[in-house]
């Protein structure tokens, strides 16, 4: 299959051209719920990664043996077990963030997200392919995860990652820590990252004509 | 040493003792998962289909109909699975392994198969609510497409299946089936609010001057953090109702 | 379709579900073994979380040393509740949890008592979700510090000002309600688990080798 993308391009799609959260608007539960602080974030990016790795890499060595109607029971089977593990783990080494991410974690297995990647891309693409496209799509995550974590947690608590950033004299909007702050960081970053992609296209056209 | 004292009298450790405490206790759990912990505006589950929702309210209204009905199967199906199988010493695997003769000292827990018992018991109702509104309510069914299936990754869903699991882990403070459904309904109850107030928001939003960078995803979310400030005044009301129902049973 | 062709599409059915058995064995036997090494851990995680509190809650306690109860409240529920030794042996006072409504969310503490029940030796939150910056403050060791010392016989009231009585609870400012609802929450645990524990007491297992 010629058409179909390489490695490499499926690495650098991840990342920005195809965000996760920007360009697909996957994931939105998550991004919502644990950019409160940079800490949550990184660590919720880290066991989406996590997951989202393996389970491309499990699929895509059993693609041969999927039939069409079983696959979504085999693709939510893999990561719901994936899912377990990283939150299993996340309760014995790290358990003060397991309690603050809460049920967030078992909620990745209906993070839409890894299910599309597992469809698209790891059930048709080899291993190789499909870990880039894992990478590529968790660095994309975790970007986008990091930039609404960073405005909240600084407008919200004058820290980052737990470390004074904004003196002690900055009255700490505490509404960007709370729900009605994620879905106004979240909406105007957004709409910056849709009004920097259309100034974009309109420059590339009228280069070209 | 730490030495945990006889089990034997929390045979009957539900704890509800009352019947009025049980219902002031099922009124406050409804009001705070539909009102002031809205699942959606708060807990942040169910956003997919709340920013993707349609601009009619009556399809939006349709669509929390359905998210409620497969929210409380699911959850009545989780908390008996959990119930008597998933959660530590349970009932069924410890009789199961004392019949193999198990040893009487270890734990038996089988919790760590809960996360996937749950997205299928999820699957599978959505698969019978699919049936069934395609038996009974063809119409409807055929404007719904593919948003029917859909709600098995809706998050609200798996979301009350955590938390009743979360309320079945201290055998001093189970929750009861009561308690399970009501959270459940209360959220999708919630849920319907939130989506058919977004869906009468967004078709208001159509005929106004909408920023070219933040149609569609960007405005949706401004307009749900406002939505989200709105609900944030409802914070308090539970402890109110409290104190009103326990004023009024005079306990 | 013929009741052979029918018969026939079902077997075909489950013959492909061996690749589901398969890997759910797999994944079974992947997750009993996750479960095996990092339960545990978990476990002690998760007692930890109140354990490793016990020695701030009744001064000279040895968390070791602690035992564990389940006891009948007098509104009948089952109550978990701890009994503090100091290293040698010696009843030194009674941790007790506490839930109630609090402003935004249920409010968990666990509260230090001493021997005979008559003052208050300790107050820690253990989960809360009031409002941040004003009412999450309950958790803070300011606010902790209020109850030391407090009398345990008699329902404690919040003030705004200066406390007069020795049963006065001056209130966070700006988080009256959040106090109010911390204090309610204290009197009535105290109240509920008095005769019980007092009974305990006295029926001989005052002291532990």
């Amino acid at each position: 299959m010629q058409d179909q993308p390489t490695a490499l391009e499926r690495f650098i799609n991840g990342i920005l051209p195809e965000n996760p959260v920007y360009r697909q608007l996957l994931g939105m539960c998550p991004t919502l719920a644990v950019t409160g602080g940079m800490k949550p974030a990184i660590t919720m990016a880290g066991a989406t990664a996590f997951v989202l790795i393996l389970a491309n890499i499990i699929i895509s060595l059993i693609r041969g043996l999927l039939k069409p109607h079983l696959r979504i029971l085999v693709f939510t089977l893999t990561i719901a077990t994936f899912v377990t593990i990283v939150d299993r783990f996340l309760a014995a080494y790290l358990y003060e963030m397991s309690k603050e991410l809460g049920p967030y974690v078992p909620l990745i297995i209906v993070n839409c997200l890894i299910i599309s990647r597992v469809e698209i891309c790891a059930s048709k693409q080899s291993v190789g392919v499909a870990v880039a496209d894992g990478v590529g799509m968790s660095l994309g995550f975790a970007l986008a995860l990091a930039s609404i974590a960073t405005v909240r947690e600084i407008l919200g608590s004058g820290t980052w990652f737990g470390l004074q950033v904004l003196g002690e004299g900055w009255p700490a909007w505490g509404i960007m820590v709370l729900p009605p702050g994620a879905f106004l960081t979240l909406g105007l970053l957004l709409g910056g990252a849709e009004w920097y992609g259309q100034r974009r296209s309109r420059r590339l056209v009228r280069a070209g004509g | 040493m730490v030495r945990a004292a006889a089990l034997a009298q929390v045979g009957k450790g539900r704890g509800i003792g009352d019947g009025m405490e049980l219902l002031s206790s099922l009124i406050l759990i409804f009001i705070s998962a539909a009102l002031i912990n809205n699942f959606v505006l708060h807990y942040f589950v169910g956003i997919c289909p709340f920013l993707g929702v349609s601009r009619r309210v009556d399809t939006a209204f349709g669509m929390g109909l359905a998210v409620i009905f497969v929210i409380t199967i699911a959850s009545f199906l989780s908390w008996t699975f959990t119930y008597f199988i998933l959660r530590p010493e349970a009932p069924i695997p410890v009789w199961v392994w004392r019949v193999v003769g198990g040893s009487p000292e270890t734990t038996v827990d089988l919790s760590v198969l809960s996360y996937i018992m749950y997205i299928f018991v999820i699957a599978s109702s959505v698969q019978f609510v699919e049936m069934y509104v395609r038996k009974f309510f063809q119409p409807l069914y055929d404007s719904f497409g593919v948003f029917l299936p859909l709600i098995t990754t809706n998050c609200a869903i798996l979301f009350a299946c955590l938390e009743i699991m979360k309320h079945l882990q201290d055998p001093t403070r189970l929750w009861g089936l009561g308690e399970a459904l009501t959270l459940a309904i209360g959220g999708g109850v919630g849920f319907t609010i939130a989506i058919s107030l977004m869906a009468g928001i967004r078709a208001e939003l159509d005929l106004c001057d909408v920023p070219r960078s933040l149609k569609g995803a960007g405005i949706a979310l401004i307009v749900a953090g406002i939505m989200a400030m709105a609900f944030m005044g409802f914070t308090g009301v539970d402890r109110g109702v409290e104190r009103a129902i326990t004023a009024l049973v005079g306990g | 379709m013929t009741a052979m062709d029918e018969q026939g599409k079902r077997i075909s059915y489950i013959g492909q579900a061996w690749l589901v058995i398969l890997l759910a064995l797999c994944f079974g036997a992947a997750l009993a073994l996750v479960h095996t090494t990092l339960g545990p851990r978990i476990a002690e995680n998760k007692r930890n979380e109140t354990y490793s509190v016990i020695p701030v809650l009744v001064p000279g306690a040895d968390r070791d040393m602690t035992e564990e109860l389940i006891v009948q409240s007098r509104s009948g529920r089952d109550v978990r509740v701890y009994k503090a030794f100091t290293t040698e042996g010696k009843h030194k006072g009674w941790v007790i949890p506490a839930q109630g409504q609090g402003f935004a969310d249920r409010i968990e503490l666990l509260i230090g008592q001493d021997v005979d029940l008559t003052t208050i030796t300790g107050m820690y939150v253990l989960a809360q979700k009031e409002t941040p910056g004003l009412g999450d403050y309950i958790k803070g060791e300011d606010f902790r510090d209020r109850f030391r010392g407090k009398p345990a016989d008699r329902p404690l009231v919040v003030v705004k000002t200066d406390p007069r009585e020795e049963n006065e609870i001056q209130a966070l400012t700006g988080a009256t309600i959040s106090s109010e609802s911390v204090t309610d929450t204290i009197n009535s645990a105290i109240d509920n688990l008095r005769e019980v524990l007092l009974a305990h007491d006295s029926s001989g297992a005052g002291a532990r080798k």
